[in-house]
């Protein structure tokens, strides 16, 4: 009976052990691995977690070995001598009551001092950052430079960044797992948070989750932070908090001389107009994370729904100018801003000014590329579950009505749409 | 040592433990219902604290008025007065604190049923033993009581405060309807101790019943009290 | 009160120990049957949520598996969550509530039987309220813990949460009635001789629960009657626009729901406390400190609710206090596991399934208990809140916890309840696929939390590192689907094929194991007196309990209650030739219970624009169950 329990034990002992050693795998197995100390935060976590595990390893394998060898050690054997019977003993309970005591204490104290470093107010000097959740993505807003961005946060290097956390709906909550803790978003609350990302860490792609259940796709409210030099977040800064500058060719063929500006009218509805501007010269489109430096683990690989048909051949030939005009047909005006475009400047959904230099979308959880996107718009519900955006593709089914969407955008129209956001840089 | 203690034997297989009227052994030496009332009330208090509670948590955190105990101006200049009548509540407060006497009252008049009266005793004697009066006493004021908080009720909802105004009225009505709804269960419970009273009478046999009603009266009352205490009276 | 009927007029008691007709189950007011009712409930119930659990693992067995839908998902993992706390492991706990207190404490039957019978009718009814709608595709869906502003219309307009919230509290009813019963009943109705202090550890641990629960549940009722109140009738206490604070309902529900807990583990730390000391030749060591510990761990556990919720931002001072209130609630529950070892210490140890599910406690246990402190340092536990370590550190104390010791209870007692034996190869089987299953379910858990993994997600992306630890996490779940078809295999042939139990197969020290298995409907013939914590070893192996302090019991008392010094009882009578006045059966209860849960699916209809047919339901109930009620009052018990 009893090698019969230590070999019935040993693979359970076996796969504790394979996993631990596992555990000291790296980033690329481990990208969301909170046990990197890569800011200040982190690094004061570790420190206290080192400390738990260390004395949670020694009561482990004290406590466990006591057990195992009472169990091997007074198993009844035939012919043994009854057992004495003991009731108690004042002095053990004492030991162990005191030791475990005595223990915490050591915990205890590097907890509380860690508390009180991490939730001080964020150092004179810090960047801020206001993060607002929205079921299911989220709004960054920079108050210093003036502009929103989502689902696509920079920070600098080796420069403490203020989070100031709140929400517009539901409980959400902030958790870069490489950066440090995470920190709630409360209604009617203000929250704060704040981190130095290490100097020496170089410019950096990492996941940020949602992880507070916040409804149907709380597992898709996904974000990416973007650690970067200073010098490259400025630059990214400075050129987001510009108008969004789309780049492309005048639909009209009319004089499309740098420096002018026309006013077109729209063809399918008269009354609309557009300001039809062509910048002076290519102008210089600030720092963005280089796509070709993401790591693997941002880049997402949620498989598009088999059953949402688009015709990814009329991409090519869609017309930005025209998309401008089909940005307003589709309603998309009536929750998205882009600053630049008078007619878009609501704040009720992701703002989409340099929706060309983010590398994601729906809430992290696209690749932004175009045939993406041209489905993501056609049917948003569809590639996301629950998802608060209208479905714009004429003849997929809207929840709302009940029935399949009438007035919306054909997909040629959508490729005209696409063709729009990606000259947003 | 295992013991084996002589005991008076008892009656061969037949057993049987009756041989007169007897209450179940008990190791308190209460009745049962005694005690679970005592664990009813110790969870009552969890239940009043918890409104209680939320009600001091959602105090001067109200984004529009009425208010308790400040003037409040709303957007289109409508001013409404501190919505809370003290007075008028300082009265039925008092009401509830003197049904509880009349309950201490009834009880002893049950106690006492049955026993001699001294020769000489004056009304008062007589009076102290009529358990009906004094339930009915204790019913009638219970429902005065509950008269008011109608009253005042139906006055706030006049003056612009329902429980879906803003948090003050929420937790407000529920917390005093909560407490309304337990006096209105303690009347019911009076009345029919009453109508038993009046048709088969209650006599000392019947303590328990009346004292568990009366403890649950009593908590009812005290209850009241921090509720008058921390809504209208601390400001 | 008692009537005083000579016994050939007892014409009403019960006196038919062989009915087994469906009606005499909805008629009974046998706390032992009651029991047997909720063991068979609560397994049946710990089926569903394990299947539950079994779809879950299997959406996330790969990434972006798409077994599921995220609305599917959402609704598993909230039923998963909600079955097990409230269907199965509180209502595998009141089983051995039921069956056992009255017999521990040498006793006729709980207090109120009645009440005691309108307990489970409410559990069960309200069981299959909230069961139900999963069927419909409607079952709650907005987690377990239900956190406002999510569950409020605005956020969660169809009638899921309807039914979450009027479901939980009919089960709230249940658990507070019975709480009630039990308080009353070891206080009042234990065997002369028998203090506080000679009670069975399982009576002990029992009696500290039902005080958590009348004090703990409280405050969920009044935060789901909130809810309530601002679904169905536009109050504002989770009402964004009107500054309602979300941590309100928080606050509540942890307050409620962390002594919930503590419901949950201590009967089963009560049960291995029986276990323990029977299969090692010994008397629990340190019987005092136990239950001093015990008493410490109720009481704390109102005191660290907050810890739930470090991450929410309530400033470092309250962050701080209870993060050591924790800490400090760490101490008592260590005491009981060292206890537990020294127990077992130079004991005779007999292997038993019975008694390797109680060690397969104390092992469990600790990791559980380990992660637990981890917990309690914000700092460390703002990376591992909601990720999935939280999940290996609940489902270590619940499942390597709570289900291991109500297991090892289900192994001990299962022969006193049936009279037969379950089979103990089988149970070998079920033992070591549920300590292995367990593991490897649960153990990578910690790894994929700290690496990075969310809780409640329906899917993850692959190449985040999470894809290893859950495929085995659901290799562990299919292994944990075979133990259980084991058990239930096991524990429905037993009843007819088990080898025949006497009355103490064990060789166990408390009073249950003095009377027949089954025990006769009344339980003792004659009341018996305990004169130590072990009557029976006091009888049957006086050398083991030679050393302890004896009384001689009050012999006033003992003439009083017509007590008779504790013995072996080996023949089984009724009630009626003993002449022992029995409760009589009735369907009071039955109607009652159906008749107010009939007033709970009215409401349902409130929300929809049905107001008349809400009221018609409602009123209805409610008249049939007030007239029930009076019928109830006034017609004696027995």
């Amino acid at each position: 009976m009893s090698m019969l329990r230590l070999r019935q034990a040993a693979p359970a002992l076996l796969i504790a052990a394979a996993l631990l050693t596992l555990s000291a795998c790296g980033m690329t197995e481990y990208p969301n691995s909170t046990f990197n100390p890569n800011s200040d935060f982190n690094t004061a976590i570790d420190n206290l977690f080192d400390r738990l595990l260390f004395w949670g390893t020694i009561v482990f394998v004290v406590v466990e070995a006591a057990l195992i060898f009472t169990i091997f050690r007074f198993r009844k054997r035939p012919g043994g001598a009854a057992p004495k019977q003991i009731h108690g003993n004042v002095a053990l309970e004492i030991s162990w009551t005191v030791i475990p005591a005595v223990i915490l204490v050591l915990i205890a104290i590097p907890t509380v001092k860690t508390i009180f470093e991490t939730q001080a107010p964020a150092p004179a000097g810090a960047l801020t950052v206001e993060v607002t959740g929205h079921q299911w993505w989220w709004e960054f807003h920079y108050p210093e430079f003036g502009f929103s961005t989502a689902n696509e946060v920079y920070i600098p290097l080796g420069r403490t960044t203020n989070f100031v956390l709140k929400t517009k709906d539901v409980l959400h909550s902030f958790w870069i797992p490489q950066m440090g803790g995470k920190r709630d978003l409360i209604t009617n609350k203000t929250n704060y948070m704040w981190f130095t990302p290490n100097a020496d860490l170089g410019s950096s792609a990492w996941n940020g989750f949602c992880t507070e259940y916040c409804g149907s796709s709380h597992a898709n409210m996904k974000f990416r932070l973007f650690t970067v030099e200073p010098a490259e977040f400025e630059s990214w800064a400075r050129h987001q908090a510009t108008v969004a500058v789309p780049h492309r060719t005048p639909a009209t063929g009319a004089p499309g001389t740098p420096g002018t500006t026309t006013l077109v009218t729209v063809a399918s509805n008269p009354s609309v107009t557009v300001t039809d501007s062509v910048p002076a010269a290519e102008p210089e489109i600030g720092y963005f994370f280089p796509a070709a430096d993401l790591p693997d683990h941002v880049i997402p690989k949620t498989p598009i729904p088999a059953d949402l048909p688009f015709d990814d051949g009329l991409l090519a030939g869609g017309d930005a100018t025209r998309g401008q005009q089909s940005f307003i047909l589709g309603g998309c005006i009536g929750c998205h801003a882009i600053n630049g475009n008078p007619m878009a400047m609501s704040p009720i959904g992701p703002n989409l000014t340099h929706l060309a230099t983010r590398h994601t979308i729906g809430g992290g959880l696209f690749t932004n590329d175009a045939p993406t996107l041209a489905r993501w718009i056609k049917n948003a519900k569809k590639m996301k579950p629950g998802a608060l955006m209208n479905t714009i593709g004429i003849g997929e089914y809207e929840p709302l009505l009940k029935g399949p969407v009438t007035a919306g955008l054909t997909d040629a129209q959508i490729a005209d749409v696409v063709a729009y956001l990606r000259s947003l840089k | 040592m295992s013991s084996q203690t002589a005991h008076t034997a008892p009656s061969a297989a037949a057993g049987h433990d009756e041989g007169h009227a007897h209450t179940h052994h008990t190791s308190t030496g209460l009745d049962n219902r005694k005690i679970a009332i005592w664990a009813f009330i110790g969870s009552e208090c969890m239940l009043f604290a918890s409104l209680i509670a939320t009600y001091m948590i959602y105090k001067g955190r109200s984004l529009v008025g009425p208010f308790p105990h400040t003037e409040y101006v709303n957007e289109a200049g409508k001013v409404f007065k501190p919505i809370l009548d003290i007075p008028v509540t300082s009265a039925s407060t008092f009401v509830l604190l003197m049904s509880s006497l009349f309950m201490v009252l009834a009880l002893q008049a049950v106690q006492l049923k049955g026993t001699m009266i001294p020769a000489g005793a004056g009304t008062w004697t007589r009076l102290q033993r009529s358990s009906q009066l004094w339930l009915g006493m204790t019913a009638l004021f219970g429902a005065i009581f509950l008269g008011f908080q109608a009253y005042e009720f139906t006055s706030f909802v006049h003056e612009g405060l329902t429980i879906k105004t803003n948090l003050f009225g929420s937790s407000f009505f529920t917390l005093t309807g909560f407490h309304g709804a337990h006096v209105t269960v303690g009347v019911l419970w009076l009345m029919s101790l009453l109508w038993v009273d009046r048709t088969r009478g209650l006599g000392p046999q019947d303590e328990l019943l009346v004292d568990i009603a009366a403890l649950y009266w009593h908590f009812v009352d005290v209850v009241w009290i921090v509720i008058f205490t921390l809504v209208y009276l601390i400001q | 009160m008692a009537s005083i009927a000579a016994p050939t007029t007892a014409s009403h008691a019960s006196t038919e120990p062989e009915n087994t007709g469906i009606w005499s189950w909805i008629t009974t007011v046998d706390h032992k049957r009651i029991g047997t009712l909720y063991l068979w409930t609560a397994l049946f119930f710990f089926i569903v949520g394990g299947f539950e659990a079994t779809l879950i693992r299997t959406q996330l067995m790969r990434p972006n598996m798409g077994f599921v839908s995220a609305e599917t998902y959402n609704q598993l993992f909230t039923m998963h969550g909600t079955t097990m706390v409230f269907l199965a492991v509180m209502p595998l706990s009141a089983a051995f509530f039921n069956f056992l207190i009255p017999l521990q404490i040498g006793a006729r039957d709980v207090a109120f039987p009645r009440l005691n019978a309108f307990s489970y009718w409410v559990y069960l009814l309200g069981g299959i309220f909230i069961t139900l709608p999963i069927l419909f595709q409607v079952a709650p869906d907005a987690g377990w813990f239900g956190y406002a502003p999510l569950t409020t219309t605005r956020f969660s307009s169809g009638p899921n949460i309807d039914f979450w919230v009027l479901g939980l509290q009919i089960l709230g009813i249940s658990s507070l009635a019975a709480a009630f019963n039990f308080i009353t009943t070891i206080i009042n109705l234990r065997a002369p001789g028998m203090t506080l202090m000679r009670m069975p550890m399982f009576t002990w641990m029992s009696f500290v629960v039902q005080f958590l629960v009348i004090l703990a549940f409280p405050p969920i009722t009044i935060a789901l009657f909130f809810l309530l109140m601002d679904r169905f009738f536009g109050t504002t206490f989770y009402a964004i626009a009107a500054g309602a604070d979300p941590l309100l309902w928080q606050h509540l529900f942890w307050v409620f729901g962390h002594p919930e807990v503590y419901i949950l583990i201590l009967p089963a730390f009560g049960l291995v406390s029986e276990v323990l000391p029977t299969f090692s030749r010994k008397p629990l060591f340190g019987y005092n400190v136990m239950v001093y510990s015990g008493i410490m761990i109720g009481f704390l556990g109102f005191g660290v609710w907050a810890h739930h919720m470090f991450a929410v931002g309530m400033g470092a001072v309250a962050d701080s206090i209870f993060s050591l209130m924790t800490m400090l609630i760490a101490i008592p529950t260590g005491v009981k596991i060292f206890n537990w070892i020294a127990t077992m210490w130079s004991g005779e140890i007999r292997f038993t399934v019975s008694m390797k599910f109680a060690i397969a406690l104390i092992a469990m246990f600790t990791i559980g208990g380990i992660s637990g402190v981890m917990h309690s340092s914000p700092p460390a536990d703002l990376q591992q809140t909601d990720t999935y370590f939280v999940v290996a550190h609940f489902h270590y104390v619940l499942f390597g916890g709570s289900i291991m010791g109500i297991f090892a209870g289900i192994y001990f007692y299962y022969p006193k309840m049936t009279g037969r034996h379950l089979n103990e190869t089988q149970g070998n089987w079920h033992f070591w696929l549920n300590l292995i299953g367990m593991n490897l379910t649960f153990f990578p858990m910690h790894f994929s939390g700290l690496l990075g993994m969310s809780r409640r997600i329906y899917t993850y992306d692959a190449g985040q590192g999470f894809d290893m630890f859950n495929l085995l996490a659901t290799y562990g779940t299919y292994l944990l689907v075979v133990a259980t078809a084991v058990f239930v295999w096991n524990f429905i042939r037993s009843h007819t094929r088990g080898e025949i139990a006497g009355n103490d197969p064990w060789g166990a020290p408390t009073l249950e194991w003095s009377i027949p298995s089954p025990p006769p409907e009344y339980n003792f013939a004659k009341l018996p007196s305990v004169t130590s914590r072990y009557p029976l070893w006091d009888l049957n192996n006086p050398e083991m309990t030679s050393e302890i302090a004896h009384s001689a019991a009050d012999a006033k008392v003992i003439t009083d209650s017509h007590a008779v010094p504790m013995h072996i009882e080996t023949e089984t009578h009724t009630a009626k030739e003993l002449g022992i006045p029995m409760p009589f059966p009735t369907a009071k209860p039955f109607v009652v219970a159906f008749s107010m849960v009939v007033m709970f699916c009215g409401l349902l209809f409130l929300r929809n624009d049905m107001f008349a047919l809400s009221m018609t339901v409602t009123i209805s109930g409610a008249l049939v169950m007030v007239a029930g009620l009076y019928s109830w009052l006034t017609s004696p018990l027995e």
